[in-house]
């Protein structure tokens, strides 16, 4: 089971598109991936899940562990979803009140850091 | 893992859930899976997760089993900044999605998970 992950630039924002399933197994490539973008001093980050087919509590963790990461150095970390059945997932879970939730990623990266 | 989600997905979708209740179905089952495969490697043991089902006319139960020991303690809800574990976060997701879960554990036999998930006019399509 293979994870896609592209990283992009806009608007002084990295922006990971990530393609497939996010679970157990594929989890740790996005978590190092993240990992390696605050090591690199990049702050303000959008992870972008509309190309996601499958989203578990080891995504959600490996997100939460992104957050805490951005945020000991003043930056941010949005989301871009608008699929149902992984907003869900964060609604159940209460991160909709944790991560800003954006339609689009032009959306995520223009607005406030 | 990927395997198990589309056996999942095919037996939900056979017994007429509409496309909610599969993703619901496919969630709670990768969780289950998860929280087996985590324990079992954080408790060494070789024993593979079993998964099993069983179709009842109004409901289709499904059991996750693993042979690594139960958690010792409790592990704290929050954590140093308010975050909820990724196991509170995968317990809140199973009770949310699935109609029923059972979970029976012992130090010598593991722990089953069981989830039930009701057939009924609602959700048929």
């Amino acid at each position: 089971m293979e994870l896609g992950l592209d990283v992009r630039n806009v608007d002084s924002h990295a922006v990971v598109d990530v393609k497939g399933e996010i679970d157990v197994y594929t989890a740790p490539k996005l978590r190092e991936k993240l990992i390696e973008l605050v090591s690199e001093g990049s702050y303000n980050v959008v992870v972008n899940l509309e190309g996601v087919d499958f989203l578990d509590s080891t995504g959600l963790g490996v997100l939460v562990g992104a957050l805490k990461r951005v945020k000991a150095h003043d930056g941010s970390l949005a989301l871009v979803c608008t699929q149902d059945k992984i907003l869900k997932i964060f609604k159940i879970t209460g991160l909709t009140k944790v991560f800003p939730i954006h339609a689009s990623v032009e959306e995520a990266a223009g607005g406030a850091a | 893992m990927g395997i198990v989600r589309l056996a999942i997905g095919s037996l939900a979708r056979s017994s007429g859930l509409d496309e909610e209740r599969v993703d619901d179905m496919r969630i709670a089952v990768s969780e289950a899976c998860t929280n087996a495969v985590l324990t079992n490697e954080e408790t060494g043991t070789g024993e593979p997760v079993t998964i099993s089902w069983v179709r009842h006319p109004n409901g289709i139960e499904i059991e996750v089993r693993d042979r690594g020991a139960p958690p010792e303690s409790q592990p704290d809800a929050l954590d140093s900044q308010g975050f909820s574990s990724r196991l509170v976060m995968s317990t809140a997701l199973l009770q949310e999605l699935a109609d029923e879960l059972q979970v029976e554990a012992a130090p010598e036999r593991g722990t089953l998970v069981r989830l039930t998930f009701r057939i009924d006019e609602d959700t048929v399509t």
